[in-house]
């Protein structure tokens, strides 16, 4: 599904315009999608829905409870990539979401200071990435099978550490949430949109220099490129692996703490899924499966397309026809990068 | 790096290597001069690779010493030898496609500070290596934008750049074009002006001897010869160093070939081979022989529908070449080259992959009768004298002549009557071997075909009836085997040495 990230073969010596052409499409296509998707459900009929205000997908406050409700993704989807790049996967991220998600709950209906208990789960949060490092560096366990390992142990630890006969941890039972809880991820802070949304898009920015400018972001295209080449270039591709795991671990519990905070709620289901929607923004921002290739900044934008199309096909159509179209989406994504990569290798 | 008269850069004393029951090198001791294009040579098997992976660090020796510029050298891996000024250009190519080309020169060399790039001297310094060599390849192009010999360049320039002062270069032009072979010749001739020691590995004699300036010959992991190629005679005298005159060589003609053509292959043509014609008839033994490239594996692929291939194929009078199953259906199978990852299934049994290719014998209508399997496989574990303990051994613990007795008893049960072996002995030991040639000559007695496709000399020369000798894509010559064949015309031939006399 590396919708423009093929590897660049077809470059034609006999046709340099074809291939500007064509450059210039792989770079930008993500952008393209986008306003499409947005144009699309703008102009579609939403008379028929009340969710939003009527008729208009493009008006402020939907964009607002859009963007505020991305946060956990837009926030996950950078470090995603960067490790996606190396040639690795976290299916964990949606339990250390979780986990995370009740860490920073209990924490806080303890009477734990807000920084306090913002800076305890991120280092719960680096913890839980690194154990997966652990496994698939030290202890040579596939990734998709150490990450599932983690993926259900995460989840049954979020599970034990909310008491019984209660689905979350809230407020009751003589605890109450603090006042601040939820000024995090709901209340807005600049141009009206969350803090949660700003700091998402504060580590996409950090991320996109790390992958441009830092020895992680080259050791990791080099060790999900040429895995053989790399260690013959004397790169220490575990301790890069390692790092990125638990780079993707913090950014996790960034996520599970933006998610928290806008539901009021320590829910230790609250990251179920999310494993599988990283990867599909991912894929969709034109991150190979197979390693090597990904921009961290085209899967934020694949990110804000999922998001979109999620909320926007609530106003078109009923919420069970949702997962089909975005399967739809998807799957006509992968069969045009299909066409594409076979028509290069062809010349 | 300095310009008095040559010393010896590389050194080894006695290095010898074993493997359980062979001596892959034995006791060989050369100096290598500084700033000189040192050339390797040697025939498949006399210990060529062997040398150079203890001098990259990736084996380690048996016993004997290595010197480099007077310094005791002892490598564990091919990074310290790296460090020690020693790079390598393997074979396979070692770069990243995903990046640009001034990252795949950096890599591994980086400056950083706090974990961050800082630009550096180290990036100009690369960037003018790489200028100097080839001007045309930009800096900030991808990688994956490149062709093969430019890639190649890539990691030349590296290896220059990381301050290495001997490159040993491992059939460099394997994979490029006429020009792009020139111009790695220039490449290198610029690193001997900038007095780094180029180690030079082929099997192509023309390049040795345009190109080097001593050469090492090695034959049966034993050392021969070194000496400045100015006193060597040209290439009769290279090949007889390589040969010497012991070739082992045991052909007696066999009785029971016919002149009944049962495959007849016209003009096959692809990237690589060049109109390739030949027939091979009944109970015969033909051999393909090459050098590695020369398109063996191309024309057993084709002959078994493997590769779409332009040319055709007639197998007892009926159109083949279309599809492996349609290949197996007429009785044609193929033991490929790499048997442990195309040949094998080494997660099953003996008796689980005797019946692989011909399942349908031994099922009705889809359900199968376990007990044929068993008694199949008890049959062909006795007849090729397979050694196990147990038909239901699984295949990867089997020893590599074992494993390849599997393979040929899954293409015998298969009622093949035209079986394709390519290099069927390689990674074999010797006693095996002898059993599998007497295996091949076996099933040709019985009227099969078997065509063997070889690099190695001694083998084409020990069992087939008529070789083909190939060089880069054409078919050159053909040869009837028989106890005074002209061994270094051979040679000549398949080391592109002019045309040889065509059937």
């Amino acid at each position: 599904m590396n919708l423009m990230s093929q590897h660049s073969s077809f470059v034609d010596p006999s046709n340099p315009r074809g291939n500007k052409v064509s450059a210039f499409l792989r770079t930008y296509y993500i952008y393209f999608v986008l306003v499409l998707v947005v144009t699309v459900l703008s102009v579609a009929n939403l008379d028929r829905f009340d969710l939003f205000e009527r008729g208009n997908f493009l008006n402020q406050r939907n964009i607002i409870h859009i963007l505020r409700i991305s946060a956990p993704l837009l926030t996950l989807a950078g470090a995603f990539t960067l490790l996606m790049v190396s040639g690795y996967i976290d299916l964990s991220v949606g339990s250390t979401m979780s986990l995370s998600a009740v860490v920073y709950a209990l924490l806080a209906i303890n009477g734990v200071p807000f920084f306090a208990a913002f800076a305890i789960t991120l280092v719960v949060g680096f913890g839980l990435g690194a154990f997966n490092g652990f496994l698939v560096v030290r202890l040579k366990i596939t990734p998709v099978i150490a990450t599932l390992i983690t993926l259900s142990l995460y989840k049954g630890i979020a599970l034990l550490l909310v008491q019984d006969g209660v689905s979350a941890i809230k407020s009751g039972g003589g605890l109450k949430m603090p006042e601040w809880f939820n000024f995090y991820g709901r209340e807005g802070v600049l141009l009206g949109l969350s803090s949660a949304f700003w700091v998402a898009v504060v580590v996409t920015l950090a991320l996109v220099i790390v992958q441009n400018r830092s020895l992680l972001g080259k050791y990791a295209a080099a060790t999900g490129g040429n895995p053989m080449a790399a260690k013959l270039s004397g790169i220490n591709t575990k301790k890069t692996i390692f790092s990125l795991y638990a780079v993707v671990g913090v950014a996790a519990a960034l996520a599970g703490i933006a998610r928290s905070s806008f539901m009021s709620l320590g829910d230790p289901l609250s990251g179920d899924g999310m494993e599988l929607s990283a990867i599909l923004v991912v894929l969709l921002g034109g991150t190979a499966f197979s390693g090597g290739e990904g921009r961290v900044l085209r899967s934020f934008i694949g990110a804000l397309i999922i998001m979109a199309l999620t909320v926007g096909m609530l106003t078109l159509v009923p919420a069970y026809y949702q997962t089909l179209v975005i399967g739809t989406t998807l799957l006509a994504a992968a069969a045009s990068n299909h066409l594409v990569s076979r028509k290069e290798s062809a010349q | 790096m300095t310009n008095q008269p040559p010393a010896a850069v590389l050194a080894v004393e006695g290095l010898t290597k074993d493997y359980p029951g062979v001596r892959a090198v034995d006791n060989v001791s050369f100096s290598i001069d500084s700033s000189t294009v040192h050339c390797l040579v040697g025939e498949n098997g006399a210990g060529k690779s062997t040398l150079v992976k203890m001098l990259t660090g990736a084996l380690r020796p048996t016993s004997g010493s290595m010197m480099v510029n007077g310094s005791v050298y002892q490598p564990n891996t091919p990074h310290d030898a790296r460090e020690c000024g020693i790079a390598t250009l393997f074979q396979e190519l070692h770069v990243v496609d995903e990046l640009t080309v001034l990252d795949n020169l950096t890599l591994g060399m980086e400056r950083s500070r706090f974990g961050f790039l800082i630009k550096s001297d180290l990036d100009d310094k690369v960037v003018q290596t790489l200028a100097a060599i080839e001007p045309s390849i930009d800096p900030s192009a991808r990688v994956s934008s490149l062709s093969v010999a430019q890639k190649q360049i890539i990691e030349i320039a590296r290896a220059a750049s990381s301050g290495a002062n001997v490159i040993i270069m491992d059939e460099p032009t394997a994979a490029l074009s006429e020009r792009e072979v020139e111009r790695l010749f220039g490449v290198i001739h610029q690193l001997r002006e900038a007095a780094v020691t180029v180690i030079y590995i082929s099997h192509k004699l023309d390049e040795i001897l345009k190109l080097g300036d001593a050469v090492t010959v090695l034959r049966d992991g034993k050392h021969i010869a070194t000496k400045p190629l100015s006193d060597v005679a040209g290439r009769s005298e290279l090949i007889e160093m390589m040969i010497g005159r012991n070739l082992f060589q045991d052909y007696t003609p066999r009785s029971t070939v016919t002149d009944d053509v049962v495959l007849d292959a016209q003009g096959l043509t692809n990237k690589l081979l060049k109109d390739v014609s030949f027939h091979i008839n009944r109970g015969e033994i033909v051999g393909f022989y090459g050098l590695v490239g020369a398109g063996k594996t191309e024309i057993a692929r084709a002959l078994f529908g493997a590769d779409k291939i332009a040319g055709s194929i007639l197998f007892k009078g009926r159109m083949v070449g279309n599809s492996p199953k349609q290949a197996i259906a007429n009785g044609i199978a193929l033991v490929p080259e790499e048997r442990r990852t195309q040949g094998l299934f080494t997660n099953l049994s003996i008796r689980e992959n005797i019946p692989v290719m011909n399942l349908r014998r031994m099922s009705d209508c889809g359900v199968f009768r376990a007990s044929e399997e068993q008694t199949a496989a008890i049959e062909y574990v006795d007849k090729l004298s397979i050694a196990t303990d147990s038909i239901d051994k699984h295949t990867e613990k089997l020893s590599g002549g074992n494993q390849q007795k599997v393979v040929l008893a899954k293409c015998l049960f298969s009622k093949a009557n035209l079986l394709l072996l390519d290099e069927p002995t390689r990674g074999v030991d010797v006693g095996a071997k002898t059993e599998i040639y007497d295996i091949i000559k076996t099933l040709a007695d019985e009227g099969n075909s078997v065509a063997v496709f070889s690099s190695e000399l001694d083998e084409v020369l020990g069992i087939c009836d008529r070789i083909f000798l190939l060089f880069a894509g054409s078919l050159k010559s053909e040869v009837t085997n028989n106890s005074d064949v002209d061994i270094a015309h051979i040679l000549n031939v398949v080391t592109g040495g002019g045309e040889g006399t065509s059937q």
